[in-house]
């Protein structure tokens, strides 16, 4: 039974909901459509799909209908509905399919650029962060400031010498480019998120481990590890999106554009290949939200818990 | 940012340099060395380095492949004064992030408190998914959404304006002098997707029972009880949204870079687009670095003085 008060809530909370994913619902509409259409009119459905479910209606009731379709070449043709619907559908894909031989590089390279970077980032963070949170040695305070310290810099400031350190080094159009400092940026938001939380475990724990002879190796694949599962995708989720969001750094360090993430494509597309055709830019810009929404639909829970657990607490 | 639970025990009795003398101690200390060796070398590479190189090369003017010349201050003086730029684009960079602010602040928590308001607890996991959808399509795509489809001359606000009769009003939204600057900032309306919705609602639901309950026996209800008791227990989120949004106002300029490039004119130059502008089209390294240390300087101001001054609720409550 839905109260009065809870529905003029939904009316409200979904009214922003809806102008909140009205950009990306008529992104994904125009993607099927092409440039003549979305000129005739904005707000249509697409042409090619609805003359579709025409040409399956005129098929199932056995209806001897003709449809002019368009080939890939342009050629305009005239054919029956069981041969219609076959042209309709890569008319109405055709976005799609020219976007994605581009996209699937950018995919292939974002994969790798992401991955690397946030294996190395945890496994760096977190054994960076058991070794600063359970032990106290010679300098062991010192090094957690110098770490820390860097949340201190903002990146404009690093940007330009970053490039000019990255050129000196010999790495432009490398994937060490991207990967590198991305791990030395990205482990420190990691190893303070994960000291925070090793420094709240029970220290008998680590006792009675070492007692039996446990090395650090040892501590921290058997008790930091498996203590640690929902902080550790909590940091591997932000580092993912982070990196994944990162447009300039891999547009800048590839110079002839060969590992070019989905982020410094698309704005490549945008502005040079495909800026005409807006079908194929709409369907890049919905096909690169697939890798992150498959992500989500597994990582959602782990991922509000993490921003409530009250680690984005200033 | 955390507030966890202090170390758990202590865990060694000798620090310093006793320690070091010890044999044994001398083992261990470099054990845990030899962990952190790859961190902070990678630290120091690629984050320090850079930082000093920073303001070691804003003194000096040089082209990549040119030579180097000592110039002192006078990349800040020609970027501070004689600069026609610096003017305009500190006022847009001013503007974009008091823009950014306000809606920030506001109706993320009020979206917040509206979802935390619905009786069942489906519904409030729902829109908070809802919400959330946003920030798996990449935020170069959202951007290029808005100049594509929203914004271009053919886009959805001129259609609709064409569809309902309102002719006179359609332009190009990105283009003209007039419009340009509010439509950047626009970007992202109604600017409840994303984090910020989730944050405000972690900081609703850390609120204690007792509160609520003592609230309600007062008779503190609605906007009252909004305003004396859910504002004032959300302080820490709203001092990390603050502290965030004005480190991203001062530095952004990928939105600028990607829907206007700082036209029409110089309408929506901000400074870190002019930065990137001289580095990497005029080749002017070291007068970006300057533009680069000024911004860094600006920021590191800006997070002391709201350290400072804009308290949090733990500190309001004495803890």
């Amino acid at each position: 039974m839905i109260t009065r008060r809870d529905l003029i809530l939904h009316v409200i909370i979904g009214f922003f909901a809806v102008l909140t994913l009205v950009p990306f619902l008529f992104t994904l509409n125009n993607a099927w459509r092409t440039n003549a259409e979305m000129f005739r009119s904005f707000f249509g459905l697409p042409e090619s799909l609805t003359q579709m479910v025409e040409a399956k209606r005129a098929q199932w009731a056995g209806v001897d209908a003709q449809f002019e379709v368009e080939t890939d070449e342009g050629e305009v043709i005239t054919v029956g509905a069981a041969e219609a619907c076959g042209y309709l559908w890569r008319t109405a894909t055709r976005g799609f399919r020219r976007s994605w031989v581009e996209l699937r590089r950018y995919m292939i390279n974002t994969f790798v650029t992401c991955g690397i970077t946030a294996c190395g980032v945890v496994f760096i963070g977190s054994m960076t962060a058991y070794i600063l949170s359970r032990y106290r040695f010679f300098g062991s305070k010192t090094l957690f400031y110098y770490i820390i310290a860097v949340m201190m810099f903002p990146g404009v400031l690093t940007l330009v010498p970053s490039f000019l350190l990255v050129k000196n080094l010999g790495l432009l159009n490398t994937y060490l480019a991207m990967i590198l400092p991305y791990i030395a940026g990205g482990q420190v938001f990691a190893i303070f998120v994960f000291k925070g939380f090793f420094d709240g475990l029970p220290e008998d724990l680590f006792e009675s481990a070492r007692i039996d002879g446990a090395g650090h190796i040892q501590l921290y694949l058997n008790i930091i590890l498996p203590l640690s599962k929902p902080i550790l995708s909590v940091v591997t989720i932000m580092n993912v999106l982070s990196t994944w969001n990162n447009f300039l750094w891999p547009f800048i360090v590839n110079t002839d554009r060969k590992y070019d993430v989905v982020a410094s494509g698309l704005y490549v597309l945008a502005t040079s290949a495909f800026a005409n055709s807006y079908s194929t830019l709409f369907s890049a810009y919905m096909l690169s939200a697939i890798p992150l929404l498959v992500l989500f639909t597994y990582a959602t829970r782990p991922f509000i818990q993490g921003v409530t657990s009250g680690a984005f607490k200033a | 940012m955390n507030d966890g639970t202090p170390p758990a025990a202590p865990k060694a009795r000798h620090t310093g340099w006793d320690e070091l003398v010890s044999n044994h101690r001398l083992r261990f200390t470099l054990s845990c060395y030899l962990f952190l060796i790859v961190p902070v070398s990678l630290l120091t590479l690629f984050i320090y380095l850079p930082v000093l190189w920073a303001f070691w090369g804003s003194l000096y003017e040089f082209e990549i492949g040119g030579e180097n010349r000592f110039v002192g201050v006078q990349n800040y003086a020609e970027f501070l004064f004689r600069d026609p730029t610096t003017l305009i684009s500190f006022g847009n960079m001013l503007f974009l992030t008091l823009f950014a602010v306000c809606v920030r602040l506001t109706i993320p928590l009020l979206m917040a408190k509206l979802i935390f308001s619905l009786t069942r607890e489906r519904a409030r996991y729902f829109y908070r998914i809802v919400f959330l959808v946003p920030i798996v399509v990449p935020g170069v795509a959202v951007q290029l959404i808005w100049a594509g489809m929203i914004y271009a001359d053919r886009g959805m606000l001129n259609e609709l304006l064409r569809s309902v009769g309102l002719e006179e009003y359609v332009m190009g939204w990105l283009s003209d002098p007039h419009t340009a600057l509010l439509a950047v900032a626009c970007v992202g309306f109604p600017f409840v997707g994303g984090f910020e919705v989730l944050i405000y609602y972690a900081g609703l639901t850390g609120i204690p029972e007792s509160v609520t309950e003592a609230a309600l026996l007062e008779g503190c209800t609605g906007v009252r009880k909004f305003f004396a008791i859910d504002v004032p227990m959300v302080l820490s989120q709203l001092k990390l949204i603050l502290i965030l949004t004005i480190i991203g106002g001062v530095q952004a300029f990928e939105n600028i870079m990607i829907l206007t490039r700082g036209g029409p004119g110089f309408k929506t130059m901000v400074p870190g687009f002019w930065m990137y502008l001289n580095a990497f089209s005029f080749q002017r390294m070291g007068y970006a670095c300057a533009i680069g240390v000024t911004l860094f300087v600006i920021i590191f101001t800006l997070t002391l003085i709201n350290f400072r001054y804009f308290r949090s609720t733990e500190e309001l409550e004495g803890r």
